[in-house]
């Protein structure tokens, strides 16, 4: 070897010291970090390994149901079935996966794929789940990439004997399996979507609400209309809550903390009794396509009908025609069939009986009525004198001079029938008979006054008061959304809202109804309930009462303010007494101590009364001076004699020969209880109308209306009908109402053969 | 030959910390598989390679190294033929092929070059030890360790190159390289490694190197906030596993990021971070001790060795060990670009650990050989 021949050559001590040092330093800076990573940032880093193995699973909820008032399901959830693959679950051998793909394919009809290819994966990634499209393999070949061990849907909606075919199969296929996922369902469907309403998901407006109150957005839905939407907060439920540790593949391991079950929604029973909504619903559109094919043309586009026990406040049917169809939308809500449902001038997306705004026209004169008769501007024995029209002139202030210019006729809806002149009309009527014979001349003197002969009328500001009394003018409280305001014009609702001064003629037209004046079908329900109930204004509802999954009855406050629901909680307070908090529903972390106002009951089924006009001052005095008025501050009551007065007036219009109501109620649907309603023919001038040149004078079209109320001496049924452009409230709107009249105590007797006890 | 073989100096020392280094190495394999039922059967493998590393280093302690010294010619030839036929293989199945499949057994000459390469150079320096330290003394050196290096860089696999080229760097500098040497081409090759990262961080792309490589040097200068998921989830991810470790760890068997398997090529390359996820700062701690400890029980051989050539073996081995360990520690750490490079004794790979027994066997070789007076 060399080094036996030369000097042994030697590494010169410092060469190995440097190594020595470079050894140190790394192990040093190596030391150092270790102890950054695990000594001072342990906290974060510990956080980022448990945010990684932590899942925290949502649980659904099952929504409530909901019931009518004898039981019958009006929404419900069924099943759906989903064919879904587990991608972790399959077998290890790719010609065993081939095998249960191919015979899959064969049963659902979805294609297994050829070779799963990049780009066939981005062609696969621009499907969403459920649309038809992408290939089996490569489906599952996504769901492996980002969770192997979820479900990925293959095809969704199959009918429930091929999800059996399937989930029997599924035996010999490890990996695949049938998915029950819920979908709302609606028996009744269009019968009652109006007041039912539909699902949708949770829009993106309102994602942070619903997500800390634990919904998941995309896959829990929250309702769009209707009670699902009202009443949403009882029926959605709470979803469970399981906190879990997972594995990189996503598979569950075990419950981290003690796992919170969900609670199912509670449901829903309402007053709506199905058998007269349907009735409601037959006879509005019979008489609909009655008319229709009568002139021959589409007339009368849309119709409502209402019904409700005037005591209590139950509506017993709501028919908003035309309407849509809610069990389209149980799944998704489809693009084309919403377009089409907005596009339609119809509006059949919006419950009209509670947001379509018209003038009231003759049922309106319940308002004039009751005012004129409480304030004296007639006696039970005065006689007036109803000629088939009024010259009257239009005067902006009391001093207006009448010129030929300002001076125009107003008509009573007798002045000409058929062509023929009438210039006598009804002759002399007393104030009964200007009800029964629903006289326009008769209330344009009530309403306006009329030279020697009424002193002074009523006028607008004592008419407003008497309207609202008796439920114009402001939002029900119903539990359904969308309701609207209506309209009572003042004189100064006309000076900011038309830039015009009020004139004399305004308030004769509003008088009957016509004008300014815009209420919702409901609204001129609510006034004939108050007449009918002698006085009693009470709350309409369509909730009857809560109960849980097990039939239990959850008592339950309503605020139609901000349609916040609020549960009863007896509470220990401090000193040990027991005070009763309000949890609202949709925050129940929150408890107030005062329910808000304007809250009421509906479960357990109370009826709520919102005033008795002859207890309750609703009345304003007004202090009037030569035609300008000021609000006092003080209210009055009305006198009961005044309210049987008008319901007199009411019944005198079905018993007497040329009443409004006599024909139909005594000839055409003869019926032994005794009834006694209103009509009304409102003319109108709307977008439709202006198109078609219609508004012009004495060629207005006109709306039907039509309520009626029975027995007359203790009335447990109202029924209102209105037909859009439908002419005549005595001839298109009655024969509605007496129907559903005859439908609603067919059933009753029905139901008291079935059920004799009670 | 075997007559004349004393035992008196064999390093237990040495011994003792390998065995600890891989037993340890072997149970944190077994923590780190234990989600992974396909990889359960890595811990018998690993052991079986253990057991017959152990053997191993007994049979070429007990064999003077310089036979091998003698046997420089046929050491190159196979080397030179098993790397060039895994680089044809390589090309065949259009991609980095990295061992060859023998029965159940993948076997990486790679690992074994390295081996070879510290036995060549070990035995040039011998023989040249008397030679001035010129230009064409450092050339013969860098060729004869290209010669092995030229076909694991067309692998290719610049990480092990990189081992070779410290290994060649380290043992220049312990048989005298001249210091202006030193300063002329450790300038070079620090403008040029500048040049480099420069040049891939504006995203030129170099022809000499892969795309992936320049991409984890791209990721280690420039970290992409926003690219947490692909590019920076192994590193991540060790770093979520090292610093939830804390002080005493979670326990074996109870690392959230190991057992739930968020930790990724945990038994390979991220072994450290599963230690250090288990066993907190004190496992991390006890395992570069061990490193340390054989790495300097190498260099304490080399500088009793009884001539050059033995010395350059301890000194070679001593820089495998040294430089795998530590760049190994430092990618678990985020201090080093993603490399590759295993965890000595500890990590899971039979050729690996073999060839670090067979380093092992060849420096006790020289330890029991170190006092010429001795007969």
């Amino acid at each position: 070897m060399s080094s036996e021949s030369t000097g042994k050559f030697q590494v010169p001590l410092w060469r190995i010291l440097v190594v020595y040092g470079l050894l140190i330093a790394v192990v040093g800076v190596l030391t150092s970090r270790l102890i950054t990573l695990q000594v001072l940032g342990g906290q974060n880093w510990n956080a980022q390994a448990i945010d990684n193995y932590t899942n925290t699973i949502s649980d659904p909820a099952p929504r409530g149901i909901i019931y009518d008032r004898n039981g019958h399901i009006l929404a419900r959830n069924v099943a759906s079935y989903n064919v879904v693959i587990t991608p972790a679950a399959l077998p290890d051998d790719d010609a065993d996966i081939q095998h249960i793909y191919r015979e899959l394919s064969i049963l659902i009809d979805v294609p297994v794929g050829g070779p799963v290819t990049d780009a066939s994966l981005d062609q696969a990634k621009l499907f969403a789940v459920c649309v038809p499209g992408p290939p089996i393999a490569d489906m599952v070949a996504l769901g492996d990439s980002l969770a192997p061990y979820s479900p990925v849907r293959i095809k969704c909606n199959i009918g429930e004997a091929l999800a059996r075919i399937v989930s029997e199969r599924s035996v010999d296929w490890p990996g695949v399996s049938v998915e029950i996922e819920p979908i709302r369902d609606y028996p009744t469907g269009s019968l009652t979507a109006n007041v039912v309403g539909f699902l949708g998901p949770i829009p993106a407006s309102l994602e942070t609400v619903y997500r800390d109150r634990g919904f998941i957005p995309n896959r829990d839905k929250i309702g769009y209309s209707g009670v699902e939407t009202s009443l949403d907060d009882i029926l959605i439920g709470r979803n469970g809550l399981r906190v879990v540790q997972i594995d990189v593949a996503g598979q569950v391991l075990r419950n981290l903390e003690p796992p919170i079950p969900y609670v199912a929604g509670n449901n829903v029973v309402l007053t709506i009794d199905t058998r007269l909504q349907k009735a409601a619903e037959a006879a509005l559109v019979d008489e609909i396509n009655y008319w229709n094919t009568f002139f021959g043309t589409i007339r009368i586009s849309s119709g409502i009908v209402i019904a409700m026990n005037p005591k209590t406040g139950e509506i017993l049917a709501m028919v908003s025609y035309p309407t849509f169809e809610n069990n389209r939308m149980a799944r998704f809500i489809p693009g084309y069939y919403y377009e089409q449902l907005i596009d339609d001038p119809r509006r059949p997306l919006v419950n009209n009986a509670i947001s379509g705004i018209f003038p009231p026209g003759s049922t309106f004169k319940l308002s004039t009525a009751t005012g004129a008769f409480n304030e004296g501007v007639i006696g039970p024995d005065k006689i007036v004198e109803t000629p088939g029209r009024l010259v009257l002139c239009e005067q902006f202030s009391p001093n207006d001079p009448c010129t030929e210019r300002n001076t125009r006729p107003f008509v009573d809806w007798i002045y000409e029938r058929n062509g023929v002149i009438n210039e006598a009309g009804f002759g002399q009527l007393d104030f009964f008979h200007c009800i029964a014979y629903s006289s326009n001349v008769c209330f344009y003197k009530l309403g306006g006054g009329f030279e020697e002969e009424i002193d002074e009328g009523l006028g607008i500001f004592r008419l407003g008061e008497y309207a609202r009394a008796i439920g114009y003018g402001a939002r029900s409280g119903i539990q359904l959304p969308g309701e609207e305001d209506g309209l009572i014009p003042s004189p100064q609702w006309k000076r900011i809202n038309t830039g015009e001064n009020w004139s004399t003629g305004d308030t004769y037209i509003a008088s009957v109804g016509q004008g300014f004046v815009e209420s919702t079908p409901l609204q001129v329900l609510m006034s004939g309930a108050t007449i009918a109930n002698h006085g009693k204004l009470m709350q309409p509802t369509v909730v009857r009462e809560v109960q849980d999954s097990e039939g239990r009855v959850i008592p339950i406050w309503f605020n139609p303010e901000d349609f916040s629901l609020y549960q009863p909680l007896e509470e220990e307070d401090e000193s040990g007494n027991f005070v009763r908090m309000w949890v609202n529903l949709a925050n129940p972390t929150r408890k107030l101590r005062a329910l808000p106002e304007g809250s009421y009951q509906i479960s357990p089924f109370t009826p709520n009364m919102k005033w008795d006009i002859t207890e309750t001052p609703k009345i304003q005095i007004w202090d009037c001076e030569i035609g300008y008025c000021d609000p006092t501050g003080n209210y009055k009551t009305v006198e009961t004699s005044t309210v049987e007065a008008v319901r007199t007036g009411t019944r005198l219009a079905v018993t007497e020969d040329l009443g409004t109501l006599h024909d139909i109620f005594l000839e055409d649907y003869p019926l032994p209880i005794a009834v006694a309603g209103k009509t009304g023919t409102a003319e109108y001038c709307d977008d439709v109308a202006r198109e078609a040149r219609q508004c012009a004078f004495g060629l207005w079209p006109t709306h039907a209306w039509t309520l009626a109320y029975a027995p007359y001496d203790d009335p447990e049924i109202i029924i209102l009908a209105f037909a859009y452009h439908g002419g005549e409230g005595g001839t298109v709107a009655a024969p509605i109402v007496a129907r559903v009249m005859q439908a609603y105590f067919e059933l009753k007797s029905i139901d008291l053969v079935q059920s004799p006890g009670s | 030959m075997l007559r004349d073989i004393s035992w008196r100096y064999f390093d237990f020392w040495l011994l003792g910390t390998v065995v600890l280094a891989t037993a340890f190495g072997t149970t944190m394999i077994r923590s780190a598989v234990a989600g992974n039922e396909e990889l359960l059967p890595l811990i018998n493998r690993q052991i079986y390679f253990a057991l017959a590393g152990l053997v191993l280093t007994f049979l070429v302690a007990a064999i003077d190294y310089r036979y091998w010294m003698a046997l420089y010619r046929p050491i190159f030839i196979v080397m030179s033929i098993l790397l060039f036929s895994l680089y044809l293989s390589a090309q065949a199945v259009f991609g980095a092929a990295r061992w060859f499949q023998v029965g159940v057994l993948f076997v990486q000459p790679t690992e074994f070059a390295k081996i070879a390469a510290i036995l060549l150079l070990a035995r040039y320096f011998d023989k040249t030890q008397n030679e001035p330290r010129d230009l064409r003394w450092l050339l013969t050196a860098f060729l004869w360790t290209m010669g092995l290096a030229i076909w694991i860089l067309l692998q290719p696999n610049l990480s092990n190159v990189i081992v070779l080229m410290v290994i060649l760097v380290s043992l220049l500098w312990f048989n005298g390289m001249q210091l202006k040497h030193v300063l002329l081409f450790g300038g070079i090759g620090f403008l040029s490694l500048g040049t480099i990262v420069l040049l891939s961080a504006f995203g030129v792309r170099l022809p000499f190197l892969q795309e992936y490589q320049q991409q984890r040097i791209i990721n280690f200068i420039l970290p992409d906030p926003n690219a947490t998921f692909g590019e920076r989830y192994n590193v991540d991810q060790a770093l979520i596993a090292i610093g939830s470790g804390g002080l005493f760890g979670e326990g074996y068997g109870y690392g959230t990021q190991t057992q739930l398997r968020f930790l990724k090529v945990r038994h390979t390359d991220f072994i450290f971070s599963a230690v250090s996820e288990e066993f907190g700062l004190v496992g991390s701690l006890f395992v570069i001790l061990v490193i340390v400890l054989v790495i300097w029980r190498c260099l304490r051989t080399a500088q009793k060795a009884r001539d050059v050539a033995g010395m350059n073996i301890a000194y070679g081995v001593a820089t495998l060990i040294f430089f795998q360990g530590m760049v190994n520690i430092g990618v678990n750490l985020n201090i080093v670009p993603v490399s590759g490079l295993p965890l000595p004794f500890i990590s899971y790979g039979g050729s690996g650990l073999t060839s670090l027994m067979l380093g092992i066997g060849l420096v006790q070789s020289v330890a029991m050989r170190h006092k010429q007076m001795e007969f």
